[in-house]
């Protein structure tokens, strides 16, 4: 059992999972609400991560932040430190790769928020900032859920966009996924079966509880119209 | 038209066409009626700042909302509007009191549920503060609308055929509350309705919508029985409509019409000539049957004679069509159905009415295509 | 507002996370990660316990294919000392200028036919039975690493080439991304036979699975395995490069199987 590796995928679920959240609201917000040119576009970018094979991305996010690259150079010059094969091209290479699952739930959830209950809330003085946090947020709160376990559980099961632009690297990359593949090619089986019950266990638990969540609470008089 | 105020016109011709003009005094309330599709909701919104015309200007309490020319305007947050929509709107998440605190942002949280309360005391909802929407009915959460709007204190009250999800019962229990909380009210109020009967028991004055223009504007009654042409008869349910002329007044000076193989005399109106070609309109309270068994002096007034040709009970009223003589075109008017059962109207029947003078109402002739 | 306690509560929870991320960033930062050739991959983790119990000081270990490592490290990867299965990769970095040095020989690769239990193909050392196995079908797949970036696998190549095999088993062939994969094809029972690195075919965890032959190193051009530290290592690294070339540690990479220079 690789802990460290555990505890990596752990942090890298965590940070992608609150740091995603508020982008995703962000983004989510006009694609349900607004008609703008390019919204198709928009949204097909978005939804590219869920059909595109993690190497295509890998070599993309590679090309993109590489030492070589313009992005790389300038966090190098920042922090002294590569972009690629580190925690934090781990983390920034997640926040993409996780872009659909943080988004669509949360889209959907926004659509079903009644146009009224919006415009209702306009005309009680709330400002656009105040009826998102009071109205809209509240209403699609089982998208956001949604978006939270999917990313979370996501996260934690990606493996060729880590091992690409991560390497596999003990305590900075490394993460379970990468660690069960280590563990097959050491010829450590019984390390690579305990670590791959356990994420069975933590992907099975999280869906489990959404799903549960969702029915209970929605129970409450709101249609959540909702489930994985 | 005082400060106070709210003076409204708007034009486009996307997505729907409107041309409306419309002025609401201070305390006034006046009703936007028209058949679904006339563009009444679109043009409570263009006041609420939901919409944005393409031309027209908003004013109100000496406020420019919107003005097209100068590219102005204000977003539905900073308007002190109240609105009332047709679904109620009321947030499921949050209580009643909640609700109708959530147009109070602006003040202290103490103060906010103080009045909040306040208001549902005086809606009649004391006690059921902390219930969700869904635990109350349909004409407790439409209270709660109209709590909500009006906490604010809002400049301008609107409301999108409020009435209109609720039954009957409930429709007049809230028809009577809002009646009642108007007298305290010194705003400009604007309801939507399509019920006619509705805005004749309500508003001061009526707007008739039709296909985004506003046709007609005045006292619900004047509207309702003095149509000003043909189609807006039509638009208000007047059945009794018909073409005619106008003929050389009689000898006691009134002027006479011929139409329908009748010779009437009607009211003397200035706009018209004989020889005049017009169309007229009786509503049907305006045709009174003739008693058989007491004859009245005011039975001499346009007398008909005729053949009942149907005579169909509803409820408390008798809806009676009655052919005249030598007429081509049926008259319908209404009796109480206890006098249709005390005189023994019934279809094939021989009836004496007579059309008041004074009811009559005549206006510019169709034009036929 | 009834909101502020929850907007309190999501503000703490968020800045705990980016503490903790924080923190594990400070502490994992002191031991130095070491790229090496997978065929390493049994000796050099008792390498690094014997180099931590004798310093005190630790090492971050991983393996991979020389060419995965090579292509890493001219991209800007972390590693502070690079063991390639072929020397020609330590070259090139070194030209690019990544590495302090043109490094050391360490040690000589050889290369072995692995036969799992169970396989209907003999183990011999002239690839006899290979030949007859290839033809008659008893071969389906033979399993070795990818010659493209793996140098053990340009080796099997070589071999195969050096008895004119290699046009007939090119179409059977499970490539492993490196050679320890290339190892766990030959043991996971999908594969008939394989062309691994010696030191891997001797490891304890793959003796008791199945038989093997060393194979002549005239049949390949040999594998020159070469150590070298990268530019920005620390103490550490350096540390570890020059106990590699200890008796001490020469003595554990004879015992797992690797010649010296």
């Amino acid at each position: 059992m690789d802990w460290s590796a555990l505890s990596l995928s752990l942090k890298l679920a965590l940070a992608t999972t609150l740091l995603l959240l508020p982008l995703a609201v962000l983004l989510a917000r006009p694609l349900a609400w607004s008609n703008f040119v390019g919204k198709g576009l928009v949204e097909a970018l978005v939804a590219l991560p869920l059909v595109l094979p993690p190497t295509v991305l890998g070599f993309y996010l590679l090309l993109a932040m590489g030492g070589n690259s313009a992005l790389g150079g300038a966090w190098h010059s920042l922090t002294g430190r590569t972009l690629v094969f580190s925690f934090d091209g781990l983390l920034l290479a997640s926040l993409i790769f996780n872009l659909p699952f943080a988004v669509q739930p949360i889209q959907r959830a926004f659509d079903a928020v009644p146009r009224e209950a919006r415009e209702a809330a306009w005309c009680c003085g709330l400002s656009s900032w105040r009826t998102l946090w009071r109205v809209e947020l509240p209403l699609a709160w089982p998208g956001l859920l949604s978006a939270i376990v999917l990313t979370f559980a996501h996260t934690l099961g990606e493996f060729g966009v880590v091992l690409m632009v991560g390497g596999n690297i003990a305590d900075e990359t490394r993460t379970v996924a990468i660690s069960i593949y280590d563990r097959v090619q050491a010829f450590d089986e019984s390390g690579a079966a305990t670590m791959s019950a356990l994420l069975v266990a933590i992907s099975f638990v999280a869906i489990a509880s959404l799903n549960m969540l969702t029915r209970r609470i929605g129970k409450g008089g709101q249609d959540t119209g909702h489930e994985l | 038209m005082s400060s106070k105020s709210l003076s409204v016109t708007l034009q486009q011709t996307r997505p729907i066409p409107l041309d409306c003009t419309l002025e609401c005094a201070p305390g006034e309330l006046i009703s936007l009626v028209g058949p679904s599709g006339s563009g009444k909701s679109t043009v409570l919104r263009c006041i609420a700042g939901l919409h944005r015309p393409q031309q027209g200007r908003v004013e109100c309490s000496g406020t420019v909302w919107f003005d097209a020319a100068r590219g102005l305007a204000l977003p539905p947050q900073q308007r002190r509007i109240g609105m009332v929509f047709q679904n109620y709107s009321l947030l499921p998440h949050l209580s009643a009191a909640d609700n109708v605190a959530l147009g109070l942002e602006h003040l202290p949280a103490g103060e906010r549920i103080e009045k909040a309360n306040e208001w549902l005391a005086r809606v009649h909802l004391e006690g059921l503060e902390q219930r969700r929407p869904n635990q109350l009915s349909g004409g407790q959460q439409q209270r709660v609308a109209l709590a909500r709007a009006l906490a604010r204190e809002p400049q301008a009250l609107l409301l999108d055929e409020p009435f209109s999800a609720v039954d009957q019962v409930t429709r007049r229990k809230l028809q009577q509350e809002l009646a009642r909380l108007r007298r305290e009210l010194a705003i400009p109020i604007v309801l939507v309705t399509h019920d006619l009967d509705e805005a004749r028991m309500l508003s001061d004055r009526m707007v008739l919508l039709h296909h985004g223009v506003s046709l007609q504007s005045g006292l619900p009654e004047d509207v309702m029985t003095r149509p000003a042409n043909a189609a807006i008869a039509r638009l208000v349910g007047l059945s009794n409509l018909f073409e005619g002329r106008i003929a050389p007044p009689s000898v006691t000076g009134m002027t006479r019409l011929e139409s329908i193989g009748l010779q009437l005399e009607v009211a003397h109106n200035p706009g018209f000539a004989p020889g005049d070609k017009v169309s007229w309109v009786i509503p049907p309270e305006g045709i009174l049957l003739h008693r058989r068994d007491r004859p009245a002096r005011g039975d001499a007034e346009n007398p008909v004679t005729g053949l009942v040709a149907d005579c169909l009970a509803f409820g408390p009223y008798t809806q009676v069509v009655l052919l005249p003589e030598g007429g081509e075109l049926p008259l319908s008017f209404s009796i109480p159905s206890h006098v249709a059962q005390r005189d023994g109207i019934a279809a094939g029947m021989a009836a004496r009415v007579t059309l008041l003078s004074q009811a009559i109402h005549l206006m510019p002739p169709e034009k036929s295509d | 507002m009834s909101d502020r306690p929850l907007i309190k509560g999501w503000l703490t929870i968020c800045s705990l996370v980016v503490c903790c991320v924080m923190a594990s960033f400070c502490s994992a930062q002191t031991a130095p990660t070491v790229a090496a050739a997978a065929d390493l991959k049994f000796a050099l983790p008792e390498l690094a316990q014997a180099f931590e119990s004798a310093s005190g000081r630790k090492l971050r270990l991983s393996f991979g294919s020389s060419g995965m490592f090579a292509q890493q490290i001219t991209q800007g990867a972390p590693f502070e000392l690079f063991f390639s299965a072929d020397e020609s990769y330590v070259l090139m970095l070194q030209q690019a200028g990544r590495t302090v040095d043109a490094g050391k020989l360490y040690a000589l690769g050889r290369i072995a036919l692995f036969i799992p239990n169970g396989s209907p193909i003999q183990a011999d050392n002239n690839l006899r039975d290979l030949a007859t196995a290839a033809r008659d079908g008893r071969l389906k797949r033979l399993a070795m690493a990818n010659p493209e970036h793996a140098p053990y696998g340009r080796a099997a190549r070589e071999a195969l080439q050096h008895n004119g095999l290699w046009e007939l088993v090119s179409d059977k062939l499970a490539l492993g991304e490196n050679a320890a994969q290339a190892a766990q094809f030959a043991t996971s029972g999908s594969a008939q036979a394989g062309l691994i690195p010696l030191t891997l075919a001797r490891a304890p965890e793959l003796v008791a699975k199945g038989a093997f032959v060393t194979l002549p190193e005239s049949w390949h051009q040999p594998l020159k395995q070469r150590m070298v530290l990268i530019q920005g290592g620390g103490e550490t690294a350096r540390l570890f490069y020059g106990f590699m070339q200890t008796p001490a540690a020469q003595a554990i990479l004879v015992r797992h199987g690797f010649a010296l220079p």
